[in-house]
């Protein structure tokens, strides 16, 4: 697992690999910090300023998903994995997940406050970047 | 209602329609209205009087959101549901289940939401995760189920304080009788409290809360003051609470009780881990003073299922006593 995500570390690095929050272009919300963003894939808050948010993630091990949890919310998969089994007990779920990054654009360009995270090699003009990482 | 709570409970598990792939310890997440679950825990205490041993809590719960803005939670919950006597052969128990939690969460903003019906009261860290499987210990600390109402039948208001991203609070009342009083440490019909909790950074957090509550048994007002501080890096967790409550006794003058704990927390693995606690309780209307040292371990082959162990010293005689515990939630 480490050797896995040194390998990415520096292959983001080296050839500047990264990844953007994206959102539906209708919404006003034009940047967003990656506390903000933590606090809505830990599912502690819902919203940005009047703006329902729906935070949504990729299914699976994805590289991107990985430096997601490492980057932004800085847990790695057991201590995510401790945070939702406790959250269970309080009646809450993760956010929902995605099987791809194509289905997670489309998913935002058609759900008004959807957001989540894809290649930024894969971003053009139908969604809106509000983060990089 | 119980038993078609419970039918309803088993049709749904046992169902193979489940909307996501099943995870151990997240529920069985059947629809977006819908998550099932529950958990189970069995405990052997050995004393000086004698060694027991009981099947505790069997509780199932169920949760999920009715539209955009509006969650619900149920929890029924059997306590001391098998308990024998090793020392004697006495066994027992009762099956009953009771309304652990019933509530509607009702979302408004992130700075205004209302939690309505039976709720776990929002004070500190420990009566947030009081179920076995969450704890690091067995036993639970004084501190936390003879000072204050465990839970809430009534509101909380609840949110982020306006302009803060890192400061919560909780506004909460009671003014009518617990619902199902099976399990109350403290049956009342006046609660009402004040919480709040401030992270310092993703380690650090602290909080306080103030609130007062009329015991219904004995008519006599308590107004307490709490405080905790938590420190978690993900292998260390350090954390510590403590409570001053001044009680109006009917036939005598007000008093004071202390109480409190501090928790160090050990991860050396994911699945190992060692915990020491040092507690003190003190109430003076009762004269009765108690500090209390426990080691105890931990091992977790997955999180929601713990196998723990530990062992208490009392400065009070007659009340050491090793404890052991199996517990998971599923």
């Amino acid at each position: 697992m480490k050797k896995l995500l040194i390998f990415y570390f520096l292959y983001g690095s080296l050839f500047g690999a990264e990844y953007s929050i994206i959102i539906s272009k209708k919404i006003t919300l034009s940047e967003i910090t990656s506390q903000q963003i933590r606090d809505l894939f830990l599912m502690k808050r819902h919203a940005i300023g009047n703006q329902k948010i729906i935070p949504l993630n990729l299914l699976g091990q994805d590289p991107s998903r990985i430096t997601f949890e490492n980057e932004i919310l800085k847990m790695d998969r057991d201590r995510l994995n401790t945070y939702w089994v406790k959250q269970h007990f309080q009646g809450l779920t993760p956010p929902i997940t995605q099987p791809s990054h194509e289905s997670i654009k489309a998913f935002v360009q058609n759900v008004e406050g959807a957001i989540g995270y894809i290649p930024s090699s894969m971003v053009d003009s139908s969604v809106k970047v509000i983060y990089e990482f | 209602m119980q038993f078609r709570f419970l039918s309803l409970y088993l049709i749904v598990l046992t169902s193979p329609l489940y909307a996501t792939p099943y995870e151990f310890g997240h529920g069985f997440n059947l629809h977006d209205s819908l998550t099932a679950g529950g958990y189970v825990s069995t405990e052997f205490e050995s004393n000086q009087q004698a060694d027991t041993f009981t099947i505790d809590d069997v509780a199932v719960m169920a949760y999920g959101n009715i539209g955009s803005n509006v969650s619900y939670l149920a929890e029924l919950e059997a306590v001391g549901f098998y308990h024998k006597h090793l020392t004697n052969g006495n066994e027992g128990g009762s099956q009953k289940f009771h309304i652990e939690r019933l509530y509607m969460d009702i979302w408004m903003s992130d700075t205004f939401n209302f939690r309505v019906g039976k709720q776990i009261t929002p004070i500190g860290y420990w009566n947030l995760e009081p179920i076995n499987v969450l704890r690091d210990t067995t036993s639970n600390p004084l501190y936390s189920s003879l000072l204050f109402p465990k839970f809430l039948t009534g509101i909380d208001m609840n949110g982020y304080l306006p302009q803060s991203s890192t400061t919560r609070y909780h506004l909460f009342g009671q003014a009518t009788h617990d619902m199902d009083e099976e399990y109350i440490n403290i049956p009342n019909t006046h609660f009402y409290g004040l919480s709040l909790e401030h992270e310092l950074s993703m380690e650090t957090s602290f909080g306080g809360s103030i609130g007062e509550f009329i015991a219904l048994n004995s008519d006599e007002k308590t107004r307490f003051l709490q405080g905790n501080v938590k420190y978690d890096n993900g292998s260390l967790l350090l954390s510590a609470e403590a409570i001053t409550a001044q009680t109006d006794y009917q036939h005598a003058k007000s008093d004071l009780t202390l109480s409190g704990y501090l928790q160090s927390v050990y991860h050396f693995s994911n699945e190992h881990a060692i915990v020491g606690r040092y507690e003190y309780y003190d109430d003076q209307h009762r004269d009765y003073k108690d500090h209390i040292g426990i080691f105890g371990y931990s091992y977790r082959p997955i999180y929601p299922v713990s196998i723990k162990g530990e062992y208490q010293w009392h400065s009070q005689e007659n009340e050491n006593r090793t404890l052991l515990s199996f517990s998971v939630l599923f």
